[in-house]
């Protein structure tokens, strides 16, 4: 058989037994203490009892008062053996450690606690508290906090979480303002923030923890608040409820994280995130019991990007701290070979609202729309990542280009300063192709590539035109119908031609007889002939005096008709005669003048008194005409 | 460069250049261009317009410096203008250029211009009204010379005068032509990076559409600082008339 232990516990165990016996026969010890004096209405405070050498069955009464609830209860003992020149002695020591809250503020009493022994009770002294409203500044928690603390169960646990630093998978514990509901502070949900003094675009963590001190067995729903005034980014959702054990103003709870989320700011002010709500259910099988619960408000205070340091166009969305460079596949290639240019900017910060500046190049180069590839990663909490944007590059002519070097602004939070960051620039030299079809790298841009053209230089239409080379400075000038010159010049062949126009109008009516004169000049010649005919009468010839005669009366009818009677008959000289409304008489009378010198010249018998006759009938022919 | 860059700077800052002087300017401009200083050429260009010294050259080479720098509204603005001083192809292709970057894209309605502006728009107006002018002339004192020539020596000058009307009565009414649109069109292009076309001349009435740098509008009517602008689709509106420039 086995045997198990070793001399030297064996020997201790024998010691401890020896020692009971004399134990009883020492000094009882019985106080109580307070590690403050000075609390807040939502402070905690610790009261430590302390019994020594308590004979067996003793029983500690806690202090009863309706001034203070206790939240936590423990117990612990110890026992130390003291060796010295008389009998070896043991001091066994029981510390009760009650976690205490005042219910209402001003100077309180702490009655003090009892043990009760069979032949005696002992009484601690009763403590005075002074109590205030709201939190007090424990002026020992520094002091505190750097030393484990020997009353809390699990202050030798390891801290959850791969890496002691990794405080964001730490819920909160002794902290401070972590208030514990005064009424539910059994159950109680709790949303916290890692920061609440920000920059528009700084990352706010916001973590919904449950505290409890029950079983907790599901959690059947968890309504999140609006977050007005947030974008917001999921960064942790548990499926499965995982508790850890947790102090939390010195009192031991399992926390249960239900989401972690990051917030950024989209504006400034001071934004509050609503209460969520959460309903969990305690407790198992017949004993379970549907619990609400809704957490705390939170106010962030954000504070506008500030302007000093801002560089022109900064979009506000570029928070964080980023890096960003651009690489190209390649930057010898010939004409029709695509190149790729990967624009890479890693860092933290929004990954998905972050504005990258667009690759830009000459007017020679054609860039296609990038493709955008986004790698989220969340290292303790922080949102960052990496977004590589993948453009492909075309020359359209043989030649080296540049594509300028980009640079991105943004605002470290951290630092509290605008900061840049740069790529190199990138020259690209396209040659002749060689005629080869270039090889497929299945690129995205392989659809262009495998439209390159097979020949050697081809140049392809489209892009900008050239500059003009030399100019020709003329100003805007006038159309030509509103130029002085054009009226004048436009009018001035139709003037002419009107002009001529009228002078040889003028000219054909200056030229042209009027009647009056017509008829007057005939009337002249009529006279003329008449008086021509007056001295044939006597020695003339006959044929001369009449047809002098004759003419006379024809010139005068024509100058009085107004139309030309020579070659009339004698029926058409009647007609015109009467359409003149010459009396009949008068009618008479020129036909027979006319029939008698007709008659002389063709029968020259008559003579003497017969060429006076006609004289004298064409006179009076004549004459009634006269005055008209 | 320094040397070059003085030059640019003296030039900038006179109140007038000598042709040398501008010629110098333009130059610069096209460097910078060439250097893809588009703002430097831009300023350039600009003040050559300023100190009168114009044309569609400059014109031309400050609506593509702008277009290169992305400034669609300034771009498209002196290319229009540039054409209407001259039809010439590189303007054209510019201007598509231009027309594929732009945002706006109306839709229905009339595709193309109506047959007047077409015919304005194909026809060059300083030759056609110097041809007019010509004809016009010629065949009115060629019907006076022919009223001179004695008969049997008057064909050739009834024939040309004929001819010369002929030609006249076509051209002439081009020239009208010319006339009535250059009296009637009023059309402006889009500066602002976005304005907004409302139902009425006020800023409380109902915003009908948008437009965007770069879109060519016609002016109807004014009222205020409103500006009632029409679409080729027929598409109405008043908008603010800082936003536009008119050709």
């Amino acid at each position: 058989m086995r045997r198990t232990g070793s001399p030297g516990a064996r020997a201790l165990c024998a010691v401890l037994l020896l020692a009971s016996g004399v134990a009883a026969a020492a000094d009882v010890e019985f106080y109580q203490a307070v590690d403050r004096n000075e609390i807040g209405t939502e402070d905690t405070f610790r009261l430590t009892i302390v019994s020594t050498n308590a004979p067996d069955g003793a029983q500690i009464k806690l202090p009863g008062s309706d001034d203070f609830e206790i939240l936590s209860r423990s117990q612990s003992t110890e026992m130390s053996v003291q060796m010295g020149m008389g009998p070896a002695s043991i001091r066994r020591t029981q510390k009760t450690v009650l976690i205490l809250r005042a219910t209402r503020t001003g100077s309180l009493t702490l009655p003090g606690a009892s043990l009760v022994t069979d032949r005696k009770t002992y009484r601690a002294d009763p403590i005075t508290l002074r109590v205030r409203a709201g939190h007090v500044k424990d002026p020992n928690a520094n002091a505190r906090a750097q030393r484990p603390d020997p009353l809390d169960p699990f202050h030798n646990f390891p801290p959850s979480g791969s890496t002691s630093d990794d405080d964001e998978e730490e819920p909160p514990s002794r902290s401070a303002d972590m208030d514990i509901p005064r009424n539910d502070s059994d159950l109680f949900l709790r949303a916290i923030v890692d920061h609440t003094d920000v920059y528009v675009g700084e990352q706010v963590t916001m973590t919904l923890w449950i505290f409890s001190r029950v079983d907790l067995s599901e959690v059947t729903a968890l309504n999140l608040p609006k977050l007005d005034g947030f974008w917001s980014e999921d960064i942790d959702s548990p499926t499965q409820l995982a508790g850890e054990q947790k102090v939390i103003n010195g009192i031991p709870y399992r926390a249960y994280m239900l989401k972690r989320r990051a917030l950024y700011p989209v504006k400034p002010g001071t934004v509050t995130v609503d209460a969520a709500e959460v309903d969990v259910i305690t407790g198992f099988l017949f004993a379970n019991r549907r619990v609400h619960r809704k957490s705390n408000e939170i106010e962030v205070k954000v504070k506008p990007l500030p302007s000093q340091g801002r560089p022109p166009g900064f979009n506000s969305n570029n928070v964080g701290s980023w890096r960003v460079s651009a690489e190209a596949t390649q930057t010898e290639v010939e004409l029709g070979q695509p190149v790729t240019v990967r624009v890479t900017l890693e860092g933290k910060g929004n990954l998905r609202n972050v504005a990258l500046p667009a690759l830009t190049g000459p007017s020679s180069v054609r860039i296609y729309d990038p493709t955008t590839t986004d790698t989220m990663a969340m290292p303790r909490g922080k949102i960052g990542g990496r977004r590589v944007q993948e453009y492909l590059v075309l020359a359209q002519q043989t030649g080296q280009f540049t594509l300028p070097a980009l640079t991105f602004n943004f605002f470290d939070p951290e630092t509290g300063h605008y900061e840049t960051s740069r790529t190199d620039p990138i020259t690209l030299t396209v040659r002749p192709g060689s005629g080869t079809p270039p090889p497929s790298t299945g690129s995205p841009g392989s659809a262009a590539q495998a439209q390159a053209p097979d020949a050697k230089n081809v140049l392809n239409a489209g892009g900008l035109r050239p500059l003009r080379y030399s100019a020709d400075f003329t100003a805007r000038q006038e159309p030509l119908w509103k130029r002085g010159f054009f009226a004048p010049a436009m009018a001035a062949p139709v003037v002419l031609w009107l002009g001529v126009l009228a002078v040889g109008f003028v000219r054909a009516r200056l030229s042209r007889e009027d009647e009056g004169s017509r008829t007057k000049k005939r009337a002249r010649e009529a006279r003329k002939r008449l008086a021509a005919a007056e001295q044939l009468k006597a020695a003339g010839s006959s044929d001369a005096f009449y047809g002098e005669v004759e003419k006379a009366l024809l010139h005068f009818l024509e100058a009085k008709l107004g139309v030309p009677v020579g070659g009339l008959t004698r029926e058409g000289l009647t007609e015109k005669l009467r359409a003149a409304r010459v009396p009949e008489e008068r009618q008479q009378r020129v036909l027979r003048v006319l029939s008698e010198c007709e008659r002389g010249r063709f029968a020259p018998g008559a003579e003497g008194a017969a060429r006076e006759q006609v004289l004298e009938d064409a006179e009076a022919a004549m004459e009634g005409w006269e005055g008209r | 460069m320094i040397a070059g860059l003085v030059v640019v700077a003296a030039l900038l800052s006179q109140t007038y250049y000598t042709p040398e002087e501008a010629k110098a300017l333009f130059a610069q401009g096209n460097d910078a261009y060439s250097r893809e200083d588009y703002a430097a050429a831009q300023d350039a260009y600009r003040k050559l317009l300023d100190h009168g010294y114009g044309g569609p050259d400059v014109l031309f080479n400050l609506g593509t410096a702008s277009l290169a720098k992305g400034e669609l509204g300034e771009a498209v603005l002196a290319l229009e203008r540039a054409r209407r001083l001259s039809h010439a192809e590189d303007i054209e292709a510019n201007l598509a250029v231009a027309r594929s970057k732009q945002i706006d894209q109306v839709v229905g309605g009339v595709a193309e211009d109506p047959f007047l502006q077409r015919v304005v728009a194909a026809t060059p107006a300083k030759e056609i009204g110097w041809t007019f002018l010509a004809s016009w002339c010629a065949g009115f004192l060629l019907v006076i010379v022919h009223r001179f020539l004695p008969r049997g020596r008057r064909a050739w000058a009834a024939a040309l005068a004929a001819f010369s009307l002929v030609v006249a009565v076509p051209t002439g009414a081009l020239l009208a032509a010319h006339a009535y649109a250059e009296a009637t069109e009023d059309e402006a292009v889009v500066l602002a990076k976005m304005i907004k076309a409302r139902d009425l001349p006020k800023d409380s009435a109902k915003v009908s559409f948008e437009l965007h740098a770069g879109s060519k509008v016609r002016v109807l009517d004014e009222s205020g600082g409103f500006v009632k602008i029409r679409l080729p689709n027929g598409l109405e509106g008043w908008t603010e008339r800082e936003g536009l420039s008119r050709i």
